[in-house]
């Protein structure tokens, strides 16, 4: 089994044949690799191979730019050993898996419509479902060459229960399987759980969550357990959901049923952004993140922010977020969905 | 005893020392550190430390398009402007005025100044 060895830090790892690629390997390891999407989507597990072959598993992955493969980077997340490796990599603690990943099968118990184009999958394992709030574990689709990343949108729980809120995309290969093929009963592998965008229930602020499209996952899990934790009443937490037509909207009611929780109090907030709608919506226009800053703007220094969608959607508000309202980078946590 | 430098005319290095896309670090008493770039023949200053992380740019990369790599995320900035180009960086870095003199590089540490977003 391939020992690879990190230059720069001198932390080595094994990849154990369960090991389906270099990163994964090194955080089963306890080491923080820097990463982000798992998915070949971010870039952030870029590494330089000094000595040592690696096996790639997707080469056309958008997370390595001309300037990367002109300085021959790979990517942690699309590469496999195939001998003893010696690689230069940034690692830090913020990295290391707070709960440590593991591979297990699951069944699915309920697929429900939430939109026209998300569905809540709810799946089973039979030991406890152990992750924060907030991150997000891989799902190995049959019949799909690589897993695919997916935020829970429940709370970690004794039952045993993973909770997903998946969109349909027009022909994508894992959703397409997920929503006309998987039949309650049938079985999957999740690998998990992954991200660093988890709920920090220690921080003193308020909070916001700002999500996008099917970014709704994690920000519904995140939002249950503020509302749930008594250690954060008293805290606010505004949530807001930015769609593209009024019926992409949901959300509203699992977070009304969060109103009688002990912990935070949460508030919801939506827009759509698309011009053409008429005016049979009265409610708010334009970019989600435009919302945030016309409800919130001037107090978001002081807010615990929690972002996630579409990468475009997460970059502008992460741009509104510190250039324009001034908040510290370590205060804004957040995963764009590749 | 010698005297301080003045911050306005901070020797930082000779030209001679520097060849085309080097970077290196300086780090005037009591202020924050400073990277000073070499571009085709020109000199630039701007902040060290990456507005993301807190890496010191002068230990990344810099390329013939006069982009600076971070070490760490490899966000980059560019040198002349200060400005963050790719994602997770989007703060700019400030720039600090340049003049070579007598093979002397000096820069102005107290007209550092950040571009308009
Ligand atoms: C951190 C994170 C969390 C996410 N959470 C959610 C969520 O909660 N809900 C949700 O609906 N979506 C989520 N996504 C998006 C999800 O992972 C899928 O991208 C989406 O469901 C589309 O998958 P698809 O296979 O149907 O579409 P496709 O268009 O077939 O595939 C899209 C994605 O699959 C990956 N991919 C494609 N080809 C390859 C290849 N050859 N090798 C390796 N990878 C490949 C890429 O990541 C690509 O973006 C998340 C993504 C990330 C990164
Ligand atoms: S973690 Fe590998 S590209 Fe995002």
């Amino acid at each position: 089994m391939p020992l690879i060895e990190i230059e720069n830090t001198g932390e080595r790892f094994q990849q154990n044949d369960i090991d389906d690629c270099i990163l994964r390997a090194g955080l089963a390891s306890g080491l923080g690799l820097s990463y982000e999407c798992n998915s070949g989507g971010c870039g952030s597990c870029k590494f330089e191979l000094l000595e040592g072959e690696v096996e790639t598993l997707w080469a056309d992955a958008p997370g390595l730019s001309a300037r990367d493969i002109k300085k021959n980077r790979r990517l942690a997340c699309q590469s496999r050993a195939l001998t003893d490796l010696r690689i230069k990599m940034h690692t830090a603690p913020e990295f290391c898996l707070p709960v440590l990943a593991k591979r297990q099968s699951l069944s699915l118990l309920e697929r429900r419509a939430v939109t026209d184009d998300i569905a809540e999958f709810r799946f089973q394992v039979d030991n406890e479902a152990v992750f924060l709030p907030g991150q997000y574990a891989l799902l190995h689709v049959p019949g799909v060459d690589s897993p695919r990343a997916y935020s829970m949108s429940n709370l970690p729980n004794q039952n045993g229960e993973w909770a997903f809120w998946i969109r349909r995309v027009a022909n994508g290969a894992a959703t397409t399987v997920l929503f006309d093929q998987l039949r309650r009963g049938d079985r999957l592998i999740l690998d998990g759980p992954y991200g660093m965008a988890y709920l920090r229930p220690d921080s003193p602020r308020d909070v916001v969550c700002i999500a996008g499209g099917s970014g709704i996952s994690p920000m519904l899990s995140i939002a249950r357990a503020a509302a749930s934790d008594p250690a954060m009443a008293g805290r606010r937490l505004d949530f807001f959901f930015g769609g593209r037509r009024p019926a992409d909207l949901c959300g509203q009611l699992e977070l009304a049923e969060l109103s009688r929780g002990p912990g935070a109090l949460v508030t919801y907030h939506c827009s759509i952004s698309d011009p053409d709608v008429g005016s049979g919506w009265s409610g708010e226009r334009g970019f989600i993140h435009e919302l945030v800053q016309r409800q919130l703007g001037g107090q978001l220094s002081n807010r615990e922010c929690y972002l996630a969608g579409p990468p475009p959607m997460v970059q502008a508000t992460q741009r509104a977020l510190l250039l324009d309202e001034g908040v510290s980078q370590d205060q804004v946590h957040f995963d764009r969905f590749f | 005893m010698g005297q301080e430098p003045e911050l306005q005319r901070f020797p930082a290095c000779n030209t001679a020392d520097m060849k085309d896309c080097d970077v290196i670090r300086i780090e005037p008493p009591g202020l924050r550190p400073v990277a000073v770039y070499c571009l085709d023949g020109e000199f630039y200053a701007t902040d060290d430390t990456c507005t993301h992380g807190n890496a010191s740019l002068a230990d990344g990369e810099v390329d013939e398009d006069g982009v600076v790599e971070c070490p760490f995320h490899a966000g980059t900035f560019d040198v002349r402007t200060g400005e963050a180009l790719s994602f997770p960086c989007v703060l700019p870095l400030k720039t600090y005025p340049v003049v070579v003199e007598d093979g002397t590089v000096y820069v102005d540490l107290e007209h550092g100044r950040l571009q308009e977003g």
